[in-house]
């Protein structure tokens, strides 16, 4: 019991004893003013200075007596059961109210006025007798604050431990996504580089150096999730030119990109399963003449991200329509966004497949340092 | 013929970049090295025109090895292409003057363009009988940047044309595309206007590259490159450039 309450958790800052102190020594001057003007009212004269004094003074002795209590107690007061805790809480608020007593009637001898002089015991009994009740009130007063501040904290201290709790799912979720995607890609293409070696090794070696840039700029992103449009972009341009050499020329890649968008933040590796997904159901199964359009347009305040590619359209692909891919990349939107996103994905005509997500736009900060450097050979 | 020394204390490594280099022409590699102290005697005792240096090594790093080469005791110094797993030395390699920085794994593609530099800048040092090209003043000649996971040690005269697209502009070489965090403006006043032409708020054009400038059927100007592409042209630049083209 007698160590510090909230030892964890920072004290409000009005529980500073000198803060509490004053707090409690004003508010007796607030009730020596207002006895002094009722007194005006009705004509008696009382010395201000006196009266100022005398509450003052009562104020004072128990603002230490519930400081010494909060630093005592106040643990115990927050966290005890209430019923247990009035049965020993009433005989110590009789026990203070008679102390606080005790002591004031020391400090000044000469109350009550107008009345000759009398023993100390006397004085106590007419003091406590007009005072006993506010004595209570302040008492329990008291009471409830501190108790009102133990609920306030534990409401805060509950509701901070649900919100870490919901962003600590989130990216672990988002992370573990993440690892699905990049391992299922890079045995994907280990796999072709393993067939080139035999066939065709110039085309291995260029694969190889394709699949190292790619890691080189996933592993260097980290743990971000978010980043500007111009580096998936960039990723998605390698990967592209990985399919290409995959699928020897028998698709036609067209991007376009709104100039104004290149800052724009979009969850790292968005595009790529989409693509991965248009060349898996759509694009391999037509012999020559594919095209693949990926585009990014912006409307009003959101961003519009299109995959279209030919194919066999998507009624043929019925059973498996949805791959692992999409289904990650709409929960990644949902976790990232919430509800203020969209994802479509629809036939045109003649076979085409269009993939169509909206974000909401926002751009990251622009960075100070060049990322070009000059010189002289 | 180019001399050339491989230095890589991973003998794989050594294995791999001779096996290139025999596919290539006009390349003789005249020596490997392991550590700094054996390339260092290379150096001195073969004197070759270039060095493909590994950047971890026993002993000294590559970086020190190059900037201690480049002092030129033996005079001339070899032109350096790194060879490397790690990004984060680009800009000091750069700052060396090495000629490329390959990133490991490389293709056979990435190490001929390498060579292809190494060849023009030992070519031009023997045409101008002298060290690098402080002749060249005030305008640079590269330019250093990462694109698509690669370290791009791009000399300016490679460049086709460059366009504007809002804060970053879009530079493009014969085979490549490379969209970079830069300003126009800024981008413009590194480059020799003798040879770079602002011919629209948008747009930059290397006059080696250009055929022709054209009138479209609308009353349009376009400027046409001698691979055929077209780059559209404000009126207020049309003077300037059919002038430099005639002179030219």
């Amino acid at each position: 019991m007698s160590k510090t309450p909230n030892s964890t958790r920072p004290q409000p800052w009005f529980m500073h004893p000198a803060a509490f102190l004053s707090g409690w020594v004003l508010l007796g001057f607030m009730f020596a003013v207002q006895d002094w003007m009722s007194m005006r009212m009705w004509s008696y004269h009382v010395n201000l200075r006196l009266l100022t004094e005398a509450w003052g003074m009562q104020y004072f002795i128990w603002g230490v007596l519930c400081w010494l209590g909060w630093v005592w107690m106040g643990h115990h007061i927050q966290r005890a059961k209430l019923t247990r805790l009035l049965l020993w809480l009433v005989p110590i608020s009789v026990a203070c109210c008679l102390v606080e007593e005790l002591i004031w009637v020391a400090c000044f001898p000469h109350l009550p006025l107008n009345r000759p002089a009398m023993p100390y015991w006397p004085r106590f009994w007419f003091h406590l007798d007009a005072e006993l009740v506010d004595n209570l009130v302040i008492f329990w007063c008291t009471f409830a604050l501190f108790r009102g501040i133990g609920y306030y904290q534990q409401l805060r201290e509950k509701e901070e431990a649900a919100a870490e709790l919901r962003t600590q799912l989130a990216h672990a979720q988002v992370r573990a996504l993440r690892m699905q995607l990049n391992p299922h890609f890079l045995f994907n293409t280990m796999n072709s580089i393993s067939s080139l070696i035999r066939i065709d090794p110039a085309a291995a070696d260029v694969m190889l150096e394709q699949l190292s840039s790619l890691l080189r700029m996933t592993l260097q992103r980290g743990e971000v999730q978010l980043i500007p449009l111009s580096d998936e972009m960039q990723f998605t341009e390698m990967y592209l030119a990985m399919q290409d050499l995959r699928f020897a020329g028998r698709v036609r890649q067209e991007i376009s990109v709104d100039p104004g968008l290149h800052d724009a933040l979009v969850p790292a590796m968005l595009l790529q399963p989409l693509i991965e997904n248009a060349y898996c159901h759509g694009l391999s199964r037509i012999q020559r003449d594919g095209v693949l359009v990926i585009a990014a347009h912006r409307e009003d305040s959101m961003l519009q991200l299109r995959v279209s590619n030919s194919g066999v359209g998507l009624a043929s692909n019925d059973g498996e329509r949805k791959g692992v891919g999409l289904v990650n990349v709409q929960h990644r939107l949902r976790l990232h966004y919430g509800d203020n996103q969209t994802f479509s994905i629809q036939e045109v005509a003649g076979g085409m497949v269009t993939v169509t997500i909206s974000l909401p736009l926002s751009f990251r900060e622009p960075e100070v340092a060049a990322l070009a450097g000059y010189g002289v050979a | 013929m180019i001399h050339a020394v491989v230095a890589d204390d991973e003998a794989l490594a050594r294995a791999k970049l001779r096996q290139l280099l025999a596919e290539e022409h006009g390349v003789d590699v005249v020596g490997e090295a392991a550590n700094a102290e054996e390339t260092f005697e290379l150096v001195r005792t073969t004197k070759p025109q270039v060095v493909f240096l590994d950047i971890h090594m026993p002993g000294m790093d590559g970086l020190d090895i190059a900037a201690e080469l480049s002092l030129g005791k033996d005079a001339p110094p070899p032109h350096i292409i790194f060879t490397t797993a790690h990004d984060q030395y680009a800009l000091r390699a750069f700052e060396v003057h090495a000629v490329d920085y390959l990133l490991k794994p490389f293709s056979r593609e990435r190490l001929s363009s390498a060579i292809e530099r190494a060849r023009k800048q030992i070519n031009t040092r023997q045409a101008s009988g002298q060290h690098s090209g402080s002749s060249l003043g005030r305008y640079a000649s590269r330019i250093v940047f990462k694109s698509k996971g690669r370290i791009v040690f791009l000399p300016l005269s490679d460049i086709r044309w460059i366009s504007a697209e809002e804060n970053y502009v879009r530079i493009r070489t014969a085979t490549e595309t490379h969209l970079l965090r830069e300003t126009m403006a800024r981008l413009q006043e590194k480059l020799d206007p003798e040879v770079f032409l602002r011919i629209h708020r948008s747009s930059i054009v290397n006059l080696q590259f250009v055929k022709e400038v054209r009138t479209e059927a609308d009353g349009e100007y376009s400027v046409v490159l001698l691979n055929g592409e077209k780059v559209s042209m404000s009126r207020s630049y049309r003077a300037r450039i059919t002038d430099l083209l005639t002179n030219g």
